[in-house]
Parts: structure tokens; C-alpha cells; sequence
């Protein structure tokens, strides 16, 4: 059981270390934040653009982060050796394998509530902003403290990564994902302190994107154990447009637009749904990484 | 098992690589069989491509074997319980690279099962015997071979093995960091530590090893150990293998 929440730590670190995981969150944060802040294609929906814009961060980088994550964790440890110290260690190549991906999973959460938190922060503050506008008569804005808090999470971790590698050789990136992963925990706590009904309504979709996301990642693990990175990735992309087509059922934007949400008992029923894929998947890495030759 | 069997014994293993199409392409080991014992040193020599790091990988349950048995502590390489007793340092330094040296030892005392506190001070002190404390909390991708080589090794011990695989163990080390390893390893053998160390340097092999078996072509060329050879190292290797090597430089030194 140590080992392999050895291997699950260590790979979350490897994916959360990753200068693509922070550039993906930044433009994931970007979308989130910035994207509903240009009134001028709200259409008078701002909260609808804001939670439109902050979903689809989620899903798109979500996506990105959770394939070339898993990809590139899966093909380093192959192409650089690393597996062979691994595996001349008490731990099965199956062990090993279901630990990797957890751990590339352990690491798409992190960059999820991220980007999660990030957008209810943005969606607070355009209902915020429609309510002042409602009273003055004025054009719906994302409400100011929430705007500053959304350019904060973008900004502010660049900052104390730079200082925090500067002066204690703490890793750049690294910090600065966990500085985001902070930042944006307090601003939606905030923000889910002034709604209560903020978190229950958008925890559900949120957990469906989230499902989607382990069955893409499972595959992109089984893909990148038999084959090379270019090959693993064109594989988990024709998964993702042969997937693409049934995302509407998993987004529900509709039902959040009318003011509700998505039940838990259809997320319940969308991950029943999901995890016999993300289990052969899985099954089917672990006959891989077995059977291959380790050189 | 007792304390005067074989730790591993290799029975007519083959190894053939095979491309895309399984179509055969090297023979990479033919027909080896060897034992190594608890508590000696055991060095695999060879020149280059004479299939040492593929057995030592067959042993480590790496690579499967084409043909033949391979056994560790009388187990399957592949067993974790057979694992849990050795420890390896690989031909080139495998570190990740985005892991400081203290959670390089951290992550390896994980593998091996050690407790958290435990796995805390054997860190340290594996650290402090490389010499790797001042450095233990710089990512290894910054380091020199060197450096990254002290690490491996520091991780290869940290399971406290009882046998010690070692693929080309002074491989890019300086000659005091090379002294070091070598007298490391013997210190590590008097304590009654089993190593089977692969190496194309024969100083370094006669240095360190009772006993060698030369490779040449994945087949034994000839076995013995060092004390009863009745010449030097480097010329019983020769005789056995010959000096043309791979290069003929005659021709141009002329």
C-alpha cells in the first residue's frame, strides 16, 4: 500500500510540475475570467456567459490536461528509464500502472477545482453585477471584488512562484499551481458564503465533466503504455470525437440557465455509465504494462 | 531458503529481441546458465553488447526470458517478495528529474514498504553518506552525472537489500567518486551483502569481485574466481575473448 501511494504522490507532483499543466490552467483561468468581462456579447446574460465560459474552461483544458498529463507521466517514465527502478521494486506492474493514473487523476482534480472554483467565483459576480445593474439601470459587469479575486488567481501565483524559486528554490511551477489551487478555494468560499445556493447548483455538472474526464484519462493511460506519445494522443483525440457528439447530455447548460441544476442521481447514473469504459480501459493498461518488455 | 543457496541462478536462458512483426533481430543472451551465491561478489563482464544488462534485466524481472529459468531468492523474478530483498542501480542514472534528492530517496523508501519516519532517517543518512546532504533539496535534473549517480546509488540502498544489483556501477563517475564506489561496495560485501555487478572495466571488477563470469556473444566464455585465475584479470579476459574488439585500429595508426 506505501508503494503505491509512493507512485500516486509522485505523479501527481509530475503532472502538477509540468509548465503545460500551468500554461493550459492559465488559459483555462483566462476563458473563465476574462471571456465574460467584454459586456458587449453578453447578450444580458452575463451569469449565463459567465457559467457558459467557466464549464467550457473546465471541460476543453480539463480534457487537455487530463490526456497529455496522463500521456506524457506514462511515456517519461518508459523513455527515460524510471520505470526500470520502479519496477525492480516490491510493487506489481499492475500496481504500478493503476497507481500512475491515479495519481495523473489525483493531479486533473487539483487543476479542476482550480478552474472550478475560479469560475463560480466569476459566476458570483456577474449575478452580483446583474443585480446592481437591475437597480441603476445600468450594463450588467462582473461585480468588482469578484473580478479582482478571478485576476488574482491568474496573477498572483506567478508572483509567489517567481519569489518562492527566487529566494527559497521551491519549483516554479509548482507553486504556482498550488498558490491557484489556494486562491481560488478562498474566493469561491467566499462567494459561496454571500449564495448558498451557488455550490449546490453547480457541484453536480461540474462532478459530470469530472467523469468524463477519468474515462479519457484511463484510455490515454492504457494508449500510452503500448504506444508512443504522438500515437497515444491521436488515439485518446479519436476517442474524444467519437465522445464529442453525447458531451450535450453531460453539459445540462440548460437546465443551470433555467435557475436548477443537475440531480445527483444523474450524475450517479452518468458515472455508472462511465465506469465500465474507464475499468476495461484500465483492464486492459494493466495487460499491457504486463506483458511488455522493461528496457 | 538457507543461508548457502544460491541467490540467483540463471538455467539456459535465452533472450531473442523481435521487431514490430515479432521477427527475430537479436540473440541477445544464448544458453547462459550461472548461479551467484549469498554473500560474494559476482561480476559480469563482457565488451560491450555481450548481453550483460540484458541478464541482468532477465533477473530483475524486467525482460522476460525467451527460453530457460530464472530465479531469485528460488522465486519468480517477477515476485514481490523476491523484490522486496534487492536492490538496483541501473547502467544510467533513471532520476526524475522535477523530484528533489531527498523525495528521490523518499519516493524509493515508499517502494520499498519503509515507514514514514523510517524512510525520514534513512534518508538522511544515505544522504550524508553520498555526500548529497547540502544538495538534498535541489530538483535532480539539475545535477551532475556525477551527483545523479550518488543518488541511484543512495537509492538502491535504501531498502536495506540483501542482494545488490549493479549495471555498470562507476559508469561516469571521476576517479575518487569511482575509489568511493568501489570501496563502498566492498564494505557493503564484508557485511555480508550478496552483489552481482556487471562492468567492462576489469580494474574495477578485480577490485571488488570474488568471482566473474565473462560474456562474449550472450554465451559464457568462461567462468572462475578472481584468487584462482593464476594471471592478471585483464589477460585471462583477453585469451577468452580476444583483443580485436570491434575496432581495428592498426590500419591508421600505422
Amino acid at each position: 500500500m506505501r508503494s503505491f501511494a509512493s507512485v500516486v504522490k509522485a505523479t501527481a507532483l509530475e503532472v502538477l510540475s509540468e509548465p503545460l499543466t500551468l500554461l493550459v490552467l492559465l488559459a483555462a483561468l483566462a476563458l473563465s475570467v476574462l471571456a465574460p468581462t467584454f459586456h458587449y456579447h453578453q447578450f444580458g446574460e452575463a451569469t449565463r456567459m459567465a457559467r457558459d465560459s467557466g464549464f467550457s474552461a473546465l471541460f476543453v483544458c480539463g480534457t487537455v490536461v487530463s490526456v497529455f498529463g496522463t500521456i506524457r507521466a506514462f511515456r517519461r517514465e518508459i523513455e527515460s528509464g524510471t520505470i526500470q527502478m520502479a519496477l525492480a521494486h516490491p510493487i506489481s506492474r499492475g500496481g504500478f500502472f493503476l497507481a500512475k493514473a491515479l495519481g495523473a487523476f489525483a493531479a486533473y482534480l487539483v487543476f479542476a477545482a482550480t478552474v472550478l472554483c475560479t469560475a463560480l467565483d466569476v459566476i458570483e459576480g456577474a449575478r452580483i453585477g446583474g443585480v446592481i445593474a437591475a437597480r441603476t439601470g445600468d450594463i450588467a459587469r462582473l461585480y468588482g471584488p469578484c473580478l479582482a479575486a478571478g485576476v488574482a488567481v491568474m496573477l498572483v501565483p506567478l508572483v509567489v512562484g517567481a519569489v518562492l524559486n527566487r529566494f527559497l528554490r521551491f519549483r516554479f511551477v509548482l507553486s504556482s499551481m498550488t498558490t491557484a489551487f489556494v486562491l481560488s478555494l478562498v474566493a469561491a468560499g467566499a462567494c459561496a458564503a454571500l449564495d448558498r445556493g451557488l455550490l449546490p447548483r453547480h457541484l453536480p455538472p461540474a462532478a459530470l465533466l469530472v467523469v468524463l474526464a477519468a474515462v479519457f484519462l484511463s484510455a490515454s493511460a492504457a494508449l500510452a503504455v503500448r504506444f508512443r506519445a504522438n500515437a497515444a494522443a491521436a488515439g485518446a483525440g479519436a476517442l474524444f470525437a467519437l465522445f464529442l457528439p453525447f458531451v450535450g447530455n453531460y453539459y445540462m447548460s440548460d437546465a443551470l440557465a433555467n435557475g436548477g441544476s443537475v440531480h445527483w442521481g444523474y450524475v450517479g447514473l452518468a458515472a455508472l455509465a462511465a465506469a465500465p469504459a474507464a475499468l476495461a480501459f484500465l483492464v486492459v493498461g494493466m495487460r499491457f504494462i504486463g506483458e511488455r518488455d522493461v528496457s | 531458503m538457507n543461508e548457502t543457496e544460491d541467490v540467483v541462478v540463471l538455467s539456459d536462458v535465452r533472450k531473442t529481441f523481435r521487431d514490430f512483426w515479432l521477427r527475430p533481430t537479436v540473440n541477445a543472451v544464448d544458453g547462459l546458465s550461472l548461479s551467484v551465491r549469498r554473500g560474494e561478489v559476482f561480476g559480469l563482464l563482457g565488451p560491450n553488447g555481450s548481453g550483460k544488462s540484458t541478464t541482468i534485466k532477465m533477473i530483475l524481472g524486467l525482460l522476460s526470458p525467451s527460453a530457460g529459468k530464472v530465479s531469485l531468492f528460488g522465486l519468480s523474478p517477477r515476485s514481490i517478495e523476491a523484490r522486496r530483498r534487492l536492490g538496483y542501480l541501473p547502467e544510467l542514472s533513471y532520476l526524475h528529474p522535477f523530484l528533489t534528492a531527498k523525495e528521490t530517496l523518499l519516493y524509493y523508501a515508499g517502494l520499498c514498504g519503509l515507514a514514514r519516519g523510517e524512510a525520514k532517517e534513512r534518508a538522511r543518512q544515505l544522504l550524508e553518506m553520498t555526500g548529497l546532504s547540502a544538495v538534498a533539496s535541489r530538483t535532480v535534473g539539475g545535477f551532475s552525472k556525477g551527483m545523479a549517480r550518488r543518488v541511484a546509488l543512495a537509492s538502491a540502498l535504501i531498502g536495506r537489500p540483501e542482494l545488490l544489483v549493479l549495471d555498470e556501477p562507476t559508469s561516469g563517475l571521476d576517479p575518487i567518486s569511482t575509489k568511493e564506489v568501489k570501496t563502498l561496495v566492498k564494505a557493503l560485501a564484508s557485511g555480508g551483502m550478496t552483489v552481482l555487478m556487471t562492468s567492462h572495466l576489469l580494474a574495477d571488477a578485480e577490485d571488488i569481485c570474488d568471482r566473474v563470469m565473462i560474456l562474449d556473444g550472450g554465451k559464457s566464455a568462461a567462468e572462475g574466481r578472481i584468487d584462482e585465475l593464476g594471471t592478471s584479470l585483464e589477460a585471462f579476459f583477453l585469451a577468452k575473448v580476444g583483443d580485436a574488439g570491434d575496432f581495428r585500429l592498426a590500419p591508421f595508426l600505422s
